[in-house]
């Protein structure tokens, strides 16, 4: 019985991990104002270039840290586009997808020699147990064994919890998405906080995509990211654009794959299809939204490009 | 979401061209750098998608449902919804059209005009409960068309799996009454798979233009996109708008995939993954400016390329993938008309479009 | 709207003239050589390191040994099969193949289409009704899978093996049911812990669902999950050396954890392929039929890498099977119900 939650818990934490760094990404960017469907295509890009750059330098570290640049990167068209040049926020990130699954899988197929996948990444990144912490029961082999960009999930969360309500930037990046006018008014860029927001999304949702790539899995292919991107968007949603919703958003759809997962181990799928057990994280999100969630207020300046001096 | 018309308002007929042709400018540059001849390369796209009689039919076939999904999200785009639930709609119309025209035993024509129904049905029933929610319960459209995208895609794999097929990895073909096929125009292009659909999608474009523009009722849908406060103020109902609209574009959507299932497989099978059509109507809604005539015109050049580029990999050994890049930068070019402000052409007009 | 509307007539119209000048191009070329073949890939792509990349193995193998002109179309999407397989039959290539199941529909159409050409398809025996010029290629993966089962069954020290399928369906459920008929002949007193990912490429699930099952006791995973499986090699790759260990499928995966992998079950489509084509090349081939490749055939066996860590005695054990199979003196079962009948016996 134990196991079993242990397994579970660990599920959970393995699935929601790129969903949070994703959504956290999302985050940034949209309570700036900038909407970002983009998530998929900069978590594309960021676990390809976490392989390409894992297998090219042999550190995965490194491999996450070029992930990250390649995320900023690609998100700057996205930035440029959505706020210098005010074009719709959702077309440049409908744009940004593309852009990146072409990208990737197109550079894959040239540097690969026409192959569907990237070679597979050998010194990858693997768990690391906290002393002491990991020997708790339950929650220790799955909280405290956790690869990782768990950790860095975590960090970032509690880091932009901080940030966005304790600090100056904070209140500016809340003010440019909620108020714009009245933020520039006060003396506050809204394109470099806007600027920023959205590289920042970039870094952190290129982040999650490594995740997927050099830490649980182990190489590249178009089917790697394959919806996350889409997931973690939800899971922003879900999350009411605060950083411990998208936590406990990520975390919830995580558990209900877990569920389906174990659930599979113990015969379930004698009553069940396994397609039908695979549709339950979809419909219990659904049921968790119209049922205990409910409405949901974006940050009020999200999706319009700021004109100065127009309302 | 606002509604998407600035894409196209300051863009002129030579702004536009020119962005498409640097859209495949910047794909012509990637083949150049990774060592392609794109020269052959694009020419191999273009023959191969429109030069023989079977390709012109395949790539007009490759159009059809492009411009039904692409309907699907311009008209939700009006009533300022997005709706990227699109493509669990077109599953949703492929599946219920292929147990149409697989279970009920009717006469030709109507049966495929009953399963062509059924299909657009299907598909704004499942339009319906991301509108629904949204309006009474205020749930964002987005994340709940998000789930139900993966909820179709795995009911479709149920029903085909275990009621539809017998345990087998696709469904039988579906009964000759049921088709969309007309054998005289296939034989005409060689025996390509175009269909009755691509009528249907031009037809739905039509609609499309008449339902928004000419009634009542979509004066009411614009204006809750526009803003639903005041339409909310000048006495229409909001929720009844926003329900409404997700319907049609489920609507829309549904046909598409009533489309590709009677007309062009003729049965459905086991799927891995997404089909992307759905997706391809997001781009296509977007490149067409949300109007009927654009997203048309869009399917066209989607539908060519995407076809065509097929073949790019075989005559010229391309990867496909470089027509995505070409895609996402003909996109980012009209939206942010960059060469609009390569010609120094600022005529932008303040505050954002008036005719919504 | 006017104005975009014009704009984007005007531009579809300077496509359309573009492409016409680029027209009269190099259409319905006879291809090279005096025996070419062509081959569409399903939708996992040329390289999918499965039944598409071994296919594609056994027509290179043609191209060096008979000396026959090849080329190879993927398929993007399903819709793409028909207009593939079109664009072969046009250049007259002399054979056609389609890999996978997924095609076998397109493959009648344009079989139909074309009378004239020959096809093959890999992977479906087309329910039974071949068309005359079409030859249908299946493999017995339950023979394999029974290797690999007996293989985990001799090897647990738990007593407790699991499986990881892809998406549900009746080939890779003939994976799953092979592989229990082995593990149960071999020792009924191991259990098999089954699960579906519904999935060919979230390696994440395939993590988890490996991770849950070594947890749960097992030692030893075999998959049949494509891109999921690769969940598997990730997962086993992190444990202790010499006590879990995952098995391979299509192709020999060792590579990819080299001191975890016991076993791969091989499926030489590349040798079906390469059989068939130099048949048709001496004229002594003859389509319209189904062609099972199994044990006995070479068809499936299991990885030449598998002495590394497969214990002598167990392998003995397991050739001995091997022989009643391939002698016809054991028939493994292929479907659930079988595998019931064949547990009772």
């Amino acid at each position: 019985m134990l196991d079993t939650l242990t397994n579970i818990l660990s599920t959970t934490v393995i699935y929601a991990t790129p969903l949070i760094l994703a959504g956290m990404g999302g985050l940034y960017s949209e309570r700036s104002g900038v909407v970002n469907i983009g998530l998929e295509g900069l978590m594309t890009i960021g676990a390809f270039t976490a392989v390409v750059s894992t297998l090219t330098t042999g550190s995965p570290w490194l491999g996450l840290l070029f992930a990250v640049l390649a995320g900023v990167l690609l998100a700057l068209p996205h930035a440029v586009a959505s706020i210098t040049f005010k074009a719709d926020q959702v077309v440049s990130g409908v744009a940004i997808n593309f852009l990146a699954l072409g990208l990737s899988v197109y550079l894959v197929k040239h540097l690969y020699d026409g192959a569907g996948q990237t070679p597979v990444v050998e010194n990858k990144l693997n768990a690391i147990a906290i002393p002491f912490l990991s020997d708790i029961p339950v929650i220790g082999p799955s909280l405290f064994k956790a690869l990782p960009t768990t950790y860095i999930a975590i960090l970032v969360v509690l880091i932009s919890y901080y940030l966005l309500t304790r600090t100056t930037f904070g209140m500016r990046l809340r003010a440019v998405g909620e108020h714009p006018h009245a933020a520039e008014t006060a003396g506050v860029s809204v394109v470099k906080m806007r600027y920023v927001a959205v590289l920042i999304s970039g870094a952190l949702a290129a982040l999650g995509g490594a995740g997927l790539s050099i830490a649980i899995g182990s190489e590249f292919n178009q089917g790697t990211v394959a919806g996350q991107g889409f997931i973690a968007l939800a899971a922003l949603i879900f999350g009411k654009w605060r950083p411990f919703g998208v936590l406990g958003a990520a975390t919830f759809f995580g558990f209900a794959v877990a569920l389906t997962l174990t659930g599979q181990l113990f015969n379930v799928t004698k009553y069940v299809p396994s397609e039908v057990l695979s549709m339950l994280p979809y419909v219990l999100t659904i049921l968790a939204l119209a049922g205990f969630v409910g409405r949901a207020e974006a940050p009020a300046a999200v999706g319009k490009p700021y004109e100065k001096g127009s309302r | 979401m606002k509604v998407l018309s600035r894409i196209n308002s300051q863009s002129t007929f030579i702004t536009s061209l020119l962005s498409i042709l640097l859209g495949m400018l910047i794909g012509a540059i990637m083949m150049v750098v990774a060592g392609y001849d794109p020269i052959a390369a694009y020419n191999a796209l273009f023959v191969s998608a429109l030069v023989q009689p079977y390709d012109l039919g395949e790539t007009l076939r490759t159009i059809t449902p492009l411009i039904l999904t692409g309907l699907a999200v311009a008209l939700a785009f009006r009533t300022g919804l997005f709706n990227i639930g699109v493509e669990g709609q077109f599953i949703v119309g492929q599946l219920v059209a292929i147990i149409v025209g697989l279970k009920l035993n009717l006469p030709p024509v109507l049966h495929a005009v009953v399963a062509v129904i059924a299909g657009g049905l299907a598909g704004a029933v499942w339009g319906l409960v991301p509108g629904l929610l949204k309006a009474t319960r205020g749930v964002h459209e987005v994340i709940i068309s998000i789930m139900m995208n993966f909820i179709a895609l795995y009911l479709s794999n149920a029903l085909v799996f275990h009621w539809m097929s017998n345990g087998a990895d696709s469904t039988p073909k579906i009964m000759d009454s049921a088709s969309l096929r007309i054998d005289a125009v296939s034989q005409m292009f060689g025996g390509a798979r175009l269909h009755f659909g691509l009528i249907l999608a031009i037809l739905a474009a039509f609609v499309m233009y008449v339902l928004v523009w000419r009634t009542r009722l979509g004066y009411e849908l614009r204006a809750v996109g526009h803003n639903p406060l005041a339409a909310e103020y000048a006495g229409m109902s909001v929720k009844r708008n926003i329900i409404l609209s997700m319907m049609f574009s489920g609507t829309f959507a549904g046909l598409a995939g009533a489309g590709e299932a009677l007309g062009t497989s003729g049965y459905l099978a086991i799927q891995p993954a997404f089909t992307g059509i759905g997706f391809d109507g997001i781009a296509v809604a977007l490149l067409g400016a949300s109007t009927p005539l654009g997203v048309v015109l869009a399917s066209v050049l989607f539908g060519i390329l995407t076809y065509g580029g097929g073949n790019m990999q075989f005559e010229a050994g391309v990867p496909f993938e470089v027509i995505r890049v070409v895609f996402a930068a003909i996109i980012l070019f009209v939206a942010a008309n960059v060469t609009g402000r390569l010609l120094g052409k600022f005529s932008r007009n303040k505050g954002g479009d008036k005719r919504a | 709207m006017k104005r975009m509307s014009w704009a984007s007539l005007l531009l579809a119209c300077c496509v359309f003239l573009l492409s016409a000048c680029a027209g009269g191009g190099n259409v319905n070329q006879k291809a090279k050589g005096d025996f070419s073949a062509g081959m569409v890939t399903d939708t996992g792509g040329l390289n999918d390191e499965s039944f598409n990349q071994i296919t594609y193995a056994g027509l290179k193998r043609a191209q060096k040994e008979l000396g026959i002109d090849i080329k190879a179309l993927e398929s993007k999407r399903d819709e793409d099969y028909v207009p593939n397989l079109t664009k072969f039959a046009r250049e007259n290539r002399d054979m056609i193949w389609g890999v996978g199941f997924k095609i076998e529909k397109a493959i009648a159409d344009v079989a139909n289409q074309f009378p004239n050409a020959q096809f093959g398809i890999v992977d479906s025996d087309m329910g039974g009704k071949i068309p005359k010029n079409v030859t249908a290629v299946t493999f017995k993966e339950e023979e394999g899978s029974f290797l690999m089962g007996m293989i985990a069954a001799l090897s647990t020290k738990t007593g407790k093996v699991g499986f990881i399928g892809g998406i549900s369906s009746p080939l890779i459920k003939k994976f799953e049911v092979g592989y229990r008929a082995g593990v149960h002949a071999a020792n009924p007193k191991v259990k098999v812990q089954v699960a579906y990912a519904e999935s060919f490429n979230d390696a994440t699930k395939g993590r988890s669902l490996a991770k849950a099952m070594y947890d749960g006791g097992a030692d030893i995973i075999y998959h049949a999950a494509g891109g999921v499986g690769k969940g598997l090699f990730d997962e086993v790759k992190t444990r202790e050396k010499g006590k879990y260990w995952a098995i391979g499928v299509d192709m020999d995966q060792s590579r990819l954890a080299p001191d975890h992998t016991l076993s791969s079950m091989v499926k030489r489509v590349d040798v079906a392929v390469f059989n068939v084509m130099k048949a048709q090349q001496q004229k002594k081939h003859k389509a319209g039929k189904l062609l099972q490749f199994g044990l006995k055939e070479n068809g499936v066996d299991y990885a030449s890498t598998t002495t590394k860590h497969v214990k002598p005695d167990v392998l003995k054990r397991v050739d001995e099977f091997k022989q009643r199979v391939v002698n016809k003196e054991l028939i493994v079962p292929a479907t659930e119900a079988d595998l019931k009948q064949f547990m009772q016996s």
